[in-house]
């Protein structure tokens, strides 16, 4: 397994290379350059903008630029924004990532729980009323953009019935010295409608593969030895079907781990929601390479490691996948 | 049992705030919607309205413009950290500072903080723009602690506006031993330390910026304690975060179908007021991205004539702005005082519009709509930014005017980044521009003078008898009206653009507070004066 592993790493650690290599050359042939925004905002002597020009290696060819920014940053420095300058893109990266993380978690988590839940409830209940009823509703959330989805949330529940916030992750106005418990709730109540937004899109998709899933696993023969042998129904579902119908949920795990750190734009802007993907959004418009850069590799790292994990677990799980 | 457990968490979740803060005192407290990053709101260090909005706060400069923002006149100008200014002679005024003025750390402001930051302001090493902005001042000397002594290369209208406007002081002990090129990375650039109502508390990048009240503000203690910016670069966050009651003011040129939800909410009250802010069809004049070669078409001045002429520039704003927004002649906002005096351009002239063409040899003659001379058609390529708002809503109606009169337009909606680098390189045809202008119409050459190419005049408008007329009404003396009247007839009639629109600015305050008053060149700039009413105060007006 550990040759396995080492392996499946070093392969990840190439297409990680290539992946970087791509994306930094992508950026520099898009139009747009940072300093005439930057000097734009604000005026600025000509040899400040060259010194500035040279501090971000702006003056160099773009290889030499890569290898500049590709020497720092195996050592994790990804510089300074130049958006922010002189702030740290790491600084501002560890500004934004918990906000992140707390809803790419949430939506994870809403999405592994309740969407297997329903999925499994579908396909314990197939062709009834319950199951064609989640089908629609599952097509329905699936066929809605987030975009959308977000403006009519927040449209209905903060604007009309103002029962929850907006934007923002929490309360501008929360005393800095609040309970622990009232920054909880606070963040609770903002975190709600972001989740929605986003959870069903993916709730939807989890369903559906649940439900196929299980639907194929409840045919077989030891399922149907299972039940004659007296166990309980929820035995039956739980040990014996689920634990078969689990490989295409754990490849949509996979592929929705990097939820975890890139959110998504659209949501993050309109919730105003202080994560990674609102920072990126605003370092494409401003062309802040650094940020967008250091945004983009975590997100590329983040996905190497979901099909990593996938795989990890399809080999731990089924020993069919294993190499002779 | 399970549905009572999940009531319980729900309620929590959406419970309000707990009621019985006892011990808390009433303050006030304001939270302002802001759709840029206040990066660095130092005066002369940044620009853009988030720095300058925030700077307003905490900088005082010597003096501010009247409410009708004449910059000619400097008995119309507020007393602000220049107690009163008096005239030597038509090249000098002097300027005796208000001696209660205190630095937020303490130390008193004296005429050394004006000397050093105007100073700095003048050098071209440091600053070109605000080099060319104060090139007429021709010394700032100190005359004691608190006299400072303004001097000047010659007699004009706007040296009261030129020594107060453009650089507010700064506390030179904190600054006059860091290196020039340093200052913008400096501890100062980050925490700025003022003189004005209110105090640098944080700032989360992307997120809020909070001050605080400086009660030792000379002018008098600010009556909200608390001001927070919420920055939300979405249009829709900007606007929910007032609707949902989070934010308590917003202010941004506004379209009707972005009003229409705010008018609907009791507990906000609206207020407009003319705008420094000017939209208009720039014609580049030079070839795509290549400022060797005159335009193919645009660079014929009677073509320029008939596009203007094609437009129902009134039908057109109302259509985009509703009542919020007002024609404009020149590049000058509503707010400008040039705009009282400017000439009016005549209103649309379709008809007149395909005659013109027709003399310049522009006719169908393939029969599909779009005119064309010598087997080239009429087409022109409109770039504007996807993510402004009021540019979007008058694109098509403007590609449409244009083919009744035969003109093919293409639209270019671009992100905004590729329009401004696009626009900076002159790669557009009809740029549909809208800036933000200084009150001072002097500001006029930095965009529509020959001396401008290479620089902010990307459309390279070069016209002798303007420029002439331009440097003729800035250094006017009492008769500057009739000058700048001039200036702007002979710009007209070059036709270097379609002049179009100036929103209204609207703010968007909550009921709740009393004695709002809107600066027109500096919307929250009075702020301080600004109280809660005591029967209206919510929670968050406690701390």
């Amino acid at each position: 397994m550990a040759a396995w592993l080492v392996r499946r790493f070093a392969l990840a650690a190439i297409t990680f290379g290539v992946v970087a290599v791509i994306l930094f050359a992508l950026m520099r042939a898009a139009p747009g350059d940072p300093l005439s925004r930057l000097t734009d905002d604000r005026p600025m002597a000509p040899a400040e903008v060259a010194r500035l020009r040279a501090l971000f290696s702006l003056d160099q060819p773009v290889l030499t630029q890569m290898g500049r920014f590709a020497g720092a940053a195996v050592r994790g420095d990804f510089g300074a924004s130049i958006e922010y300058y002189p702030v740290r893109v790491a600084d501002l990266v560890r500004a934004r990532l918990p906000a992140s993380l707390l809803l790419g978690a949430t939506v994870l988590f809403v999405n592994l729980t309740l969407g297997i839940w329903l999925g499994v409830l579908q396909a314990r209940h197939r062709g009834r009323r319950i199951d064609r009823w989640l089908t629609r509703l599952s097509l329905t959330g699936y066929a809605a953009p987030s975009f959308w989805l977000a403006l009519i949330l927040v449209s209905l529940f903060a604007i009309k019935w103002r029962l929850l916030p907006a934007a923002q992750m929490t309360d501008p106005l929360l005393p800095a010295d609040a309970a622990w418990w009232v920054r909880a709730r606070d963040i609770g109540a903002h975190l709600i409608l972001p989740t929605v937004a986003l959870a069903v899109v993916t709730l939807a998709a989890t369903m559906r593969y649940q439900r196929t899933a299980m639907l194929e696993v409840l045919r077989l023969d030891f399922i149907r030895a299972a039940r004659a042998r007296g166990l309980s129904e929820s035995r039956v579902i739980w040990r014996h079907a689920w634990r078969n119908a689990l490989f295409p949920v754990l490849t949509l795990t996979g592929l929705w781990l990097p939820m975890l750190v890139s959110g998504s734009v659209f949501v993050e802007s309109v919730f105003n929601w202080p994560g990674l993907g609102s920072l990126a959004a605003g370092a494409i418009a401003t062309r802040d390479y650094p940020v967008l850069m250091a945004t983009a590799l975590l997100v590329s790292a983040v996905v190497l490691l979901g099909a990593v994990v996938t795989d990890l677990g399809y080999y731990l799980l089924d020993p069919r996948t294993r190499d002779p | 049992m399970h549905s009572i457990r999940w009531s319980v968490l729900f309620g929590l979740c959406l419970a309000g705030p707990l009621a019985g803060q006892a011990g808390r005192r009433d303050t006030g407290t304001i939270t302002i919607v802001i759709g840029a990053e206040p990066t660095m709101p130092i005066p002369t260090w940044s620009s853009g309205k988030a720095n300058a909005d925030v700077g307003n706060l905490l900088f005082v400069p010597l003096a501010r413009l009247g409410r009708k923002l004449v910059t000619t006149d400097e008995k119309s100008f507020e007393p602000a950290l220049a107690r009163r200014w008096t005239r030597r002679d038509s090249l000098t005024l002097v300027f005796d500072l208000d001696q209660r003025a205190k630095w937020q750390d303490g130390e008193p402001v004296t005429s050394r903080d004006v000397v050093w930051s105007l100073n700095r302001a003048r050098d071209s090493t440091v600053s070109l723009t605000y080099a060319l902005l104060l090139r007429e001042i021709r010394s700032v000397t100190a005359d004691g602690p608190f006299r400072v002594v303004v001097a000047f290369k010659r007699a004009y209208a706007e040296q009261m506006f030129d020594a107060v406007y453009h650089a507010p002081p700064l506390p030179a002990h904190l600054l006059d031993t860091i290196p020039a090129g340093r200052l913008t990375s400096s501890a100062f650039a980050s925490k700025p330390v003022g003189d004005g109502p209110y105090k640098w508390v944080a700032l989360e990048p992307g997120q809020r910026l909070e001050l605080a009240a400086n009660p030792d503000f000379f002018l008098g203690r600010p009556r909200l304690e608390r001001v927070i910016f919420l920055i939300a670069r979405a249009a829709e966050a900007q606007l929910n975060l007032i609707l949902d009651g989070t934010a308590d003011a917003y202010e941004a040129p506004l379209v009707p179908r972005q009003i229409t939800p705010i008018i609907e909410k009791p507990e906000l009250r609206i207020s407009t007021r003319p705008s420094l802010i000017a939209g208009y069809l720039l014609f580049n004049q030079k070839a795509w991205g290549d400022r060797s070669k005159p335009h193919p078409i645009l660079a014929d001045p009677e073509v320029r004539r008939a596009i203007g002429m094609a437009l129902d520039r009134n039908g057109l704003v109302k259509a985009v702005f509703g009542p919020y927004a007002g024609v404009i002649d020149g590049p000058m906002g509503q707010a400008s005082w040039v705009r009282r005096v400017g000439p009016k351009l005549p209103g649309a002239n379709l008809a007149g519009a395909r005659r013109i063409l027709a003399q310049r040899g522009w006719t169908d003659s393939d029969g599909d709509g779009i005119l064309d001379r010598n087997g080239a058609p009429l087409t022109l390529r409109l770039s504007y930014p996807g993510s402004s708002m009021p540019r979007v809503l008058f694109a098509e109606p403007i590609q449409a005017a244009l083919r009744q009169a035969g003109i093919g337009i293409e639209l270019l909606r671009l992100d905004g980044a590729v329009w401004s680098d696009r626009r900076a390189r002159g790669e557009f045809d009809i740029d549909l521009s809208q800036v933000l202008l200084d009150p001072t119409p002097a500001g006029l050459v930095q965009s529509w003078s020959c001396a401008g190419i290479g620089g902010t005049n990307v459309a390279s408008v070069c016209d002798p008898a303007f420029d002439r007329a331009l440097d003729i009404a800035i250094h006017a003396g009492p008769e500057a009206p009739d000058r700048w009247r001039d200036a702007i007839r002979i710009l007209q009639s070059s036709n270097p653009a379609v002049f179009l629109y100036s929103p209204a600015g609207t703010a968007v305050v909550h009921t709740r507070y009393r004695d709002v008053s809107i600066r027109p060149e500096s919307v929250w700039a009075d702020l301080w004066r600004w109280s809660v009413d005591p029967a209206q105060r919510l929670a968050r007006d406690q701390r």
